[in-house]
């Protein structure tokens, strides 16, 4: 199971979710639409400065977070490198380390019942259209809790297959795994209706 | 000290996929702790799903204090909590005080509230260093109790427990055991573990989908072991 929320405390832990976000919106707006290499770039070294106050450990767990960043980023060097746009290229890497960092740095201080709660608030407006509010915040719960279920369970299936056939499973496994995930999502339909459900009932009695 | 819950089973039918599970069943429970026994595909986690109300039947109605279990939820969450076998069919959050926090909001708790009910718990049992732990970071055993404990910060009137403990080791299974001797709620519990039901209320032995013995645990389960252990010598009874 995946925690995106960080165990290490830092003074960033105890800010609003509301105030992170907003944040966070306007600052990856400034960024994206910023043309000054020299000013995405400062934005950069500000998120890492800000990495850094909350402590070398937070730092490096920030860093390991945004590993799957430095394929984005190989792509983008070789694609201005193709086109001998290097100044271009430094640019828009800059706006991703600076957009993406920050993100991160938001998701790895903030508790997902904040962030569903607020994402809560923001949908509100949805409930005039008759889809019931929590939904987008509860999804969002439910993805974070078993994107990772699966990927241990792919993991463990490949391996029963490895014990049994000495051929690579490959897409073999993909009819298994979508029948187990049909499982688990009966499962958690049932925890989740055992809790009250989507639209919790408890407003109708006291 | 909770008085016993009034649960039953009223002429109940359920199909499943074009088979019977079960077929006018009629149950009554008073007691405060209910064993429930049976062999594998008896019917015990359907009993439980109907008494939790999480599957509707197609005939008859299960009722808890009166209240239509499956269409009535408001007074479900009020009055039962499940706990299942596994904890990650369970376990929505992934930490353990927000896992513990949601069914106090689902029962209407503004989120502060829901938070300092959820430390209450964590206290009660002395894991209030457990509510910044991400469920990653713990062992089944540990999960379970997260389970045990998400269950009971909702003050259920009745818990119903569908072999939580199977897959544990023994020292897991006697702590877990004893946590729960401790619990004041009613409880209906379907085990394999024949001691921990040893000195419930009333133990009820299920076969196919109906009761094959309904009674004391001592009488009830020394039959059932005496039955499990034969049908193990036989040969081809799988
Ligand atoms: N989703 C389902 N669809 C069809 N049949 C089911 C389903 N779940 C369980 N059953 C059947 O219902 C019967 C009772 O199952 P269950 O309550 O899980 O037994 P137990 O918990 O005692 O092992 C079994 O015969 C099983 O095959
Ligand atoms: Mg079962």
């Amino acid at each position: 199971m995946l925690s995106l929320t960080s165990p290490i405390r830092t003074p960033y832990h105890a800010l609003r979710a509301s105030t992170k976000l907003l944040a966070l919106c306007v600052f990856t707006l400034a960024v994206t639409l910023s043309g000054d290499p020299r000013a995405v770039w400062g934005a950069a070294a500000l998120v890492a400065g800000l990495y850094l106050a909350g402590g070398l450990r937070f730092a490096a767990a920030g860093l390991r977070m945004l590993r799957p960043l430095v394929f984005f980023v190989a792509i983008v060097a070789l694609w201005h490198g193709i086109l001998g746009e290097w100044a271009e290229g430094a640019l828009v890497i800059g706006k991703l380390a600076a957009a993406f960092g920050l993100a991160n740095l938001v998701t790895m201080t903030t508790r997902l019942d904040d962030m569903i709660a607020l994402v809560e608030r923001v949908a509100a407006p949805l409930a005039r259209l008759g889809i019931e509010p929590r939904l987008p915040a509860l999804s969002l719960a439910l993805v974070m809790r078993f994107v990772p279920v699966q990927l241990q369970r792919a993991a463990a299936l490949g391996e029963a297959w490895r014990a049994r056939s000495r051929r690579r499973p490959g897409w073999r496994l993909v009819t298994p795994l979508a029948l187990l995930a049909i499982d688990d999502a009966e499962h958690v339909s049932d925890a989740l209706r055992a809790r009250g459900g989507v639209r919790p009932p408890a407003s109708s009695k006291g | 000290m909770v008085n016993p819950v009034h649960t039953s089973f009223e002429d109940v039918t359920l199909t499943l996929d074009g088979r019977r599970i079960f077929d006018g069943f009629d149950l009554e429970l008073r007691e405060r702790r209910v064993g429930l026994v049976g062999r594998n595909g008896s019917g015990k986690s359907m009993l439980a799903r109907l008494a939790a109300g999480l599957v509707a039947p197609d005939h008859g109605k299960v009722r808890i204090e009166g209240a239509d279990i499956f269409r009535d939820r408001a007074e479900a969450i009020r009055l039962v909590g499940i706990l299942f076998q596994n904890p990650d069919h369970q376990i929505i959050f992934p930490t353990v005080e927000e896992e513990l926090a949601f069914g106090l909001t689902q029962q209407g708790l503004g989120r502060r509230a829901a938070r300092a009910g959820a430390t209450e718990t964590l206290a009660a049992f002395g894991k209030a260093d457990w509510a910044e732990r991400p469920i990653a970071t713990l062992s089944q055993g540990q999960r379970h109790l997260v389970c045990l404990m998400a269950v009971l910060a909702m003050a259920p009137r009745l818990v119903i427990l569908d072999e939580p403990f199977a897959g544990l080791d023994a020292p897991t299974i006697a702590q877990l055991t004893r946590r729960l001797g401790a619990v004041e709620q009613n409880l209906l519990h379907a085990s394999h573990d024949l001691a921990a039901l040893a000195d419930y209320d009333r133990v009820i032995w299920i076969e196919a989908g109906r009761i094959l013995r309904d009674g004391d645990p001592g009488a009830v389960l020394a039959e059932y072991a005496e039955r499990m252990a034969r049908a193990g010598a036989d040969e081809c009874s799988l």
